[in-house]
């Protein structure tokens, strides 16, 4: 089974299978990662699920679409490494990876 | 929802502190009735007296003194209206939400016949305590009136400037807030000498010497630390109730809905010593403003948000903030290729923003309408020609 490892806001590491084509925030919603909200359902529409990449995930994904970018700007703190996790198309090769669920999505 | 904070100390900073960290929506209008920026207390006695630096007492971090939900008030409370929600100063007057009484206390008197206030004096405040270090250069003997905390601190720090210090206890002993075993450990421990059973009579000024039950005592300063009260004459002036503090509830509300008590002043029911207590402490300061930041949080998260929708259409993404009624006007705002923002509007305010492909617009409208509890005006939007802009020049 294929996983991700979601540092959540209470530094709790939580391992969240997945299948390739889900989405982060599928994952993240399946396993009960706590602090994201996804008000919006996954819509790119709220900024609420806000996580933070470790640099090993660099090269293995397009970088934000023209959408999530202008959302990004309205999530808490973004940084260079911040996405949107309803927004990344998990795949194969990021088995094993870690990321960090945003400290505050508002 | 506005708030407004009288007094700027301990509590009301950590209550700020705690409602910028909980991304508090509304606005706060701080009280401050002293013309320094909030600073902490405790040092004043200890180790500032040494090394006598204003930033080194700084309680809030830059970014939050400045942050652009507060509105800082140099000016001392004159009376409140709880029903109105009206705060008043001796030229202005303020219409709130919810009021916070954070009134903290304030130094206990004591007349001394024949003794002038330059030569009686106490440490409560910032001023106080640079008025004491300005003393301190004529003064080769002090006494302190009073045996607590204050007194033992100051005996200390007033020692390490080769002061003879005598702490005056009017009972038996000393430090009566601690165990017999603990005041008589920490009274061997300290530079001064400390008289039990002394009562002041008056002060001599020709013989420079406090007259005594026991005799005179001669000092060229005396220090005041007999306790504190707290500052309930606005509360009381209100109309609300009072004991010996402002009562309060569990959520720190006192027997008015539109206002709360936190810090010193507040009495309130501690669940766990199980009785009503009216604590003088930096951590009990910060504490009860915790409670009432998560209360005020809290509501702030049950009030209902501008509603907002999307859809996703193929290629093109819609994005709805706020809520238009069918027979509202549209005012096409902005249109470039692949994005289409729509004002949807009634009586010259914006009911609902219609973006296309425009995550921005849409997200700044969302922002706007949160920031705007009286909704966003036409006329605002389209001169400023997009609502990013808007929010951009709002926010700076």
């Amino acid at each position: 089974m294929l996983y991700v490892t979601f540092i959540d806001p209470s530094e709790n590491e939580i391992e969240a299978n997945f299948e390739p084509g889900d989405s982060l925030l599928q994952a993240a919603v399946h396993a009960g990662v706590d602090g994201i909200l996804a008000e919006c359902g996954g819509g790119c529409s709220c900024a609420t699920c806000h996580v933070i990449l470790s640099s090993a995930w660099a090269g293995t994904l397009e970088p934000p679409g023209p959408q999530e970018a202008d959302m990004l700007t309205f999530a808490v703190d973004p940084t260079p490494q911040s996405r949107l996790a309803c927004q990344v198309q998990l795949k194969t090769e990021h088995n094993g990876l870690t990321l960090n669920v945003a400290k505050r999505q508002y | 929802m506005i708030l407004g904070i009288v007094g700027a100390g301990q509590a009301a900073c950590t209550l700020i502190l705690e409602l910028i960290r909980g991304n508090f929506r509304g606005q706060v209008l701080i009280f401050n009735g002293e013309a320094i920026p909030p600073y902490q207390r405790p040092p004043l006695s200890k180790d500032w007296l040494q090394n006598p630096s204003r930033d080194r007492l700084n309680l809030l971090p830059k970014i939050i003194e400045q942050d652009s939900r507060i509105t800082w008030i140099s000016r001392t409370v004159t009376s409140i209206d709880p029903g109105r929600g009206t705060i008043r100063t001796r030229d202005t007057a303020h219409t709130v939400d919810h009021i916070i009484l954070a009134t903290g206390t304030r130094a206990k008197k004591l007349e001394i016949p024949g003794l002038s206030a330059q030569q009686n004096v106490s440490l409560r405040t910032l001023n106080d305590a640079e008025n004491l270090r300005l003393n301190l250069a004529q003064a080769s003997t002090i006494n302190i009136v009073g045996a607590g905390f204050l007194a033992f601190e100051l005996a200390a720090s007033l020692s390490k400037f080769g002061i003879t210090v005598r702490i005056l206890a009017k009972g038996p002993r000393a430090l009566p807030q601690v165990g017999l075993d603990t005041a008589e450990y920490l009274s061997s421990r300290s530079d001064a000498l400390i008289m039990t059973e002394t009562r002041l009579i008056k002060f001599d000024r020709k013989a420079q010497s406090l007259l005594s039950n026991q005799g005179p005592i001669s000092c060229d300063l005396v220090i005041t630390a007999i306790g504190s009260e707290p500052n309930i004459e606005l509360a009381e002036a209100s109309g609300l109730a009072t004991t010996s503090g402002i009562p309060v509830d569990v959520n720190m509300q006192t027997n008015h809905p539109r206002v709360s008590a936190i810090g010193e002043v507040a009495e309130y029911h501690h669940t766990l010593i199980g009785k009503k207590l009216r604590i003088e402490s930096i951590a009990q300061a910060n504490e009860t403003a915790c409670i009432l930041a998560t209360h005020l949080l809290e509501q702030q998260s049950v009030r209902h948000k501008i509603p907002w929708f999307w859809s996703n259409q193929g290629s093109e993404k819609l994005q709805i903030a706020g809520f238009s009624e069918r027979s509202d006007d549209s005012f096409l705002l902005m249109d470039k290729p692949h994005q289409r923002v729509v004002l949807r509007h009634k009586d010259g305010r914006v009911t609902a923003v219609e973006a296309i492909n425009a995550a921005r617009e849409y997200m700044a409208a969302r922002r706007l309408f949160e920031s705007n509890e009286k909704s966003i005006s036409l006329n605002t939007v389209q001169q400023a020609g997009s609502i990013f802009s808007l929010l951009q020049s709002s926010s700076s």
